[in-house]
């Protein structure tokens, strides 16, 4: 069985690529149009379950962090998924105790189900209503997920993909320590990318690949149709002033892939 | 759209009173650096002041400092107050008082309050 269409998000299990999922699911959420209440609840149980994921899932090294995202019915059903030992409580310093990180998830979201054992991985399974009056109580199902690697995230190349998309690169911007007008910057390029979904994407998904890189953002979209990249740089001239927003990026280019051309964009830290 | 931010602050008023603020989002990142702050201060014998008021998110590691500082503090004789907005619709709040902390926790509605606080509990 496929994942419905939605939000899938893959990133190296580290506390401070929390915050990466964290925003894009509540940039999701207030996209649905989630009440401002939940989207504060949902942030928070993410945050817990991925942060189980960080601290127990792998014994040695970084292994993937996987957030799957998609609406059903009123509700938006958040999975968080790791492919490591299986959750099991061990012994550590009691000022990093996750003793309240379910129980908040229990206390804060419609239902939430965890699955999985040694060798399996473990996946907690958070539902909650868009409204806040807790209505669409429903059975959660069981959706098989797709494998991802490094930092990458794929969704439906539709109005979701600018809040979502600006999101994220706002907070790996913030990350990288840019100043707040270079992450506007980033910002108004991410926007510029998605301002033509879904025209541009012949796939109606859109696989976007964003990673840091010595004090730069590389941002990567596509498949788009062949064309799209020019199409694109086009859609950044602002006429009145006679500039581009393609002044922005430090690179700009269309890179060929096996599925379709992608738009790679580089933003530094300091324009160079 | 807000810029996601993440700062901690330690502001000493005087030799008897420390504030340390959490600007915007706080968790296991962070919250390490945070505990050692809070050792540090309530080490040399002050009283703390946490101000959450611009806090935009705090997760349970942040709450588990929270607890275990204020545990510290009460072994010492040291004052610990959080500052923390009043309104229950305030996300930082929420998170507070759905663990019960808030019954834990001496807790101020805002940064001047909670200084205030602090000072009594001192002198009181």
């Amino acid at each position: 069985m496929s994942a419905p269409a939605g939000l899938e998000l893959t990133i190296p299990a580290k506390a401070e690529n929390v915050a990466i999922v964290r925003h894009a699911v509540a940039g999701l959420a207030e996209a649905l149009e989630m009440g401002t209440p939940n989207v504060a609840d949902l942030k928070t149980a993410v945050t817990e379950a991925s942060m189980n994921v960080v601290v127990h899932a792998y014994e040695e090294g970084v292994g993937p962090l996987q957030v799957l995202a998609y609406r059903e019915s009123d509700a938006l059903v958040v999975v968080v998924r790791d492919f490591g030992s299986g959750i099991r409580p061990r012994a550590e310093d009691e000022r990093h105790s996750l003793r309240l990180g379910l129980p908040l998830i229990a206390a804060l979201t419609d239902s939430f189900a965890i699955s999985g054992g040694p060798g399996r991985g473990t996946e907690v399974k958070i539902r909650m209503s868009l409204s806040s009056n807790g209505a669409g109580r429903g059975e959660l199902q069981e959706v098989e997920l797709p494998m991802g690697r490094g930092t990458e995230m794929s969704m439906p190349a539709g109005e979701l993909l600018a809040p979502v998309l600006s999101r994220v690169i706002s907070i790996l911007a913030a990350r990288a320590n840019f100043s707040i007008d270079r992450l506007s910057d980033a910002v108004l390029l991410g926007d510029a990318i998605s301002a033509h979904a879904p025209d541009d994407f012949p796939e109606g998904t859109a696989r976007i690949a964003v990673e840091e890189d010595e004090g730069s953002l590389l941002v990567k979209v596509g498949p788009l149709l062949k064309g799209a990249g020019d199409r694109l740089l086009d859609g950044m001239r602002i006429p009145q002033i006679g500039g581009s927003l393609e002044r922005l990026a430090d690179e700009i280019r269309a890179v060929q892939e096996e599925d379709g051309e992608y738009i790679l964009l580089r933003i530094s830290r300091l324009p160079e | 759209m807000t810029v996601p931010v993440s700062r901690i602050g330690v502001d000493r008023l005087d030799a008897d009173v420390a504030v340390i603020d959490l600007f915007g989002e706080h968790d296991l990142t962070t919250a390490p650096e945070f505990s050692q702050r809070l050792d540090a201060l309530l080490g040399e014998g002050l009283s703390v002041v946490v101000d959450l008021s611009r806090s935009t998110f705090i997760d349970s590691s942040v709450l588990a400092a929270l607890l275990a500082a204020n545990r510290d503090a009460d072994e010492r004789g040291s004052g610990f107050v959080a500052a923390v907005p009043a309104d229950e619709t305030d996300g930082v709040r929420r998170v507070i008082e759905v663990t019960g902390l808030d019954q834990v926790l001496t807790l101020a509605p805002d940064r001047a309050g909670a200084i205030e606080a602090v000072r009594r509990g001192r002198d009181g």
